[in-house]
């Protein structure tokens, strides 16, 4: 499916965006509250769990909704429609006994990065 | 993939240098390959997740060693051999036709 | 840095890397893949439409109106786009709110997840290897480094964009600016403060504009 772009329709083009949110028909695995740990996942394909956060705990902050799953899109896997979450990391669960008692890292994850911990 | 873009917690990559009222492009091929990147998108041979893991690939040392949009320009060049729009030949043959041309 | 080997003085052979983005321009434009004109509105876009000004604008609408701010809190794509920005980069939007407890700050350690219709296009130290190494790392030493010490009674939250929900900080508004309009608050605010690696600073006497 080719679409040229043409000047005149680039205003409108960059305004519509390309929205990855999808329609909320998906069951969550988790919700706010929960405590959760990152997948220990080592593919070669595309996956948006960076290697700071695998296997560790955090807590579900919000539940985003829906969204294409990006670990499958890039590799042609379709958009396996699935919740997204912001989950709240301790920085010293992150770095260690070292790091700040106080701060926190949120990562965007989605249902197939995580596991009830 | 464990790639080298993965870099959160890395040590080592020295100090964030802050240019102070940066421009948007620091040179003109910078504008044309960021043009270049969203027009060939939207031509809806790959998606966003797809291009961000094309430039994934790049051998580490040379993402280290190159600037952001050299990377667009390698992720670009990667999709559309990979997707059949141009051929690796055919680039190579018009860079190698453009340097004999370009100006001394 | 490594531009040496990228561009090319006036006058001088031109780099391996103008002569491939020349090469691509040229083989996609005759295939009729890309049309120039459309490449120069999208370069003109970024350059001179879209940039952090807006942000500014929702920053200042937010100081100068409650219910604005409570609005933009609860749906940042919501709100924002009842200024007109909104889209490409942008289509699903949080905002935080700096607070004399809780400094937000953000990343994309992946690559370079950015707010495009409120912030325009990222600034190099953004995207490059030291921030997205060490944002998540050690966010004090980053901070401390771009001039904001943060006290250690403040929480640092640092938000890292892997997804396709972009974040833009809402930062705290400074004393001696009570009583002032939108477009004086909006003349304030910075770009790195909407990132949060700065803070707004509180304006110099009469320093209005």
């Amino acid at each position: 499916m080719r679409r040229l772009l043409r000047a005149a329709d680039v205003g409108q083009v960059l305004l519509k965006g390309g929205p990855a949110r999808l329609p909320d028909d998906v069951v969550p695995r988790f919700k706010p509250g929960d405590r959760v740990v990152a997948r220990n996942i080592n593919s070669t394909g595309h996956t948006r769990l960076p290697r700071y956060a695998r296997g560790k705990r955090g807590v579900v902050d919000r539940d985003y909704g829906v969204f294409v799953f990006a670990d499958a899109s890039a590799m042609g896997r379709g958009k396996q429609p699935q919740h997204l979450y912001s989950v709240r990391f301790a920085a010293r669960e992150l770095w260690g006994p070292e790091a700040s008692a106080r701060d926190v890292v949120f990562i965007d994850l989605w249902d197939d990065h995580l596991d009830p911990a | 993939m464990n790639g080298i873009h993965d870099m959160g917690g890395m040590h080592g990559l020295g100090p964030i240098d802050r240019e102070e009222n940066e421009p948007v492009f620091h040179h003109a091929w910078e504008r044309r390959a960021f043009a270049l990147n969203m027009a060939a998108g939207f031509l809806g041979e790959w998606n966003i997740d797809m291009s961000r893991y094309a430039r994934e690939q790049m051998p580490p040392a040379e993402y280290l060693a190159t600037s952001y949009y050299e990377h667009w320009l390698w992720g670009l060049e990667r999709l559309l051999v990979e997707k059949g729009l141009l051929t690796r030949a055919e680039i190579e043959a018009r860079v190698a036709e453009l340097r004999r041309l370009a100006p001394r | 840095m490594s531009d040496h080997h990228d561009h090319a003085e006036e006058g001088s052979p031109l780099t391996e890397t103008e002569l491939r983005v020349r090469a691509l321009e040229s083989l996609l434009v005759e295939k009729g893949l890309v049309d120039p004109a459309a490449l120069d509105a999208l370069i003109d876009t970024y350059e001179t439409k879209v940039g952090p000004r807006n942000g500014a604008h929702v920053v200042a609408r937010a100081w100068a109106d409650p219910a604005y701010k409570v609005r933009l809190l609860e749906d940042g794509s919501k709100a924002i786009a009842e200024l007109g920005y909104m889209g490409r980069q942008g289509e699903d939007m949080v905002v935080l709110e700096n607070t004399p407890k809780v400094h937000n700050m953000i990343v994309c350690t992946l690559c370079s997840c950015y707010p495009w219709p409120v912030l325009g296009l990222p600034p190099v130290w953004y995207k490059s290897a030291p921030y997205r190494s060490r944002a998540v790392l050690d966010p004090r030493g980053v901070l401390r480094e771009l001039g904001v010490e943060v006290p250690e009674d403040v929480e640092v939250r640092v938000w890292d964009s892997t997804s396709e929900v972009r974040y833009l900080v809402l930062p705290e508004r400074p004393r001696g600016t009570e009583g002032w309009s939108e477009a004086e608050l909006a003349g304030i605010v910075t770009r790195d403060s909407m990132i949060g690696v700065a803070k707004v600073p509180a304006p110099a006497r009469g320093g209005r504009r």
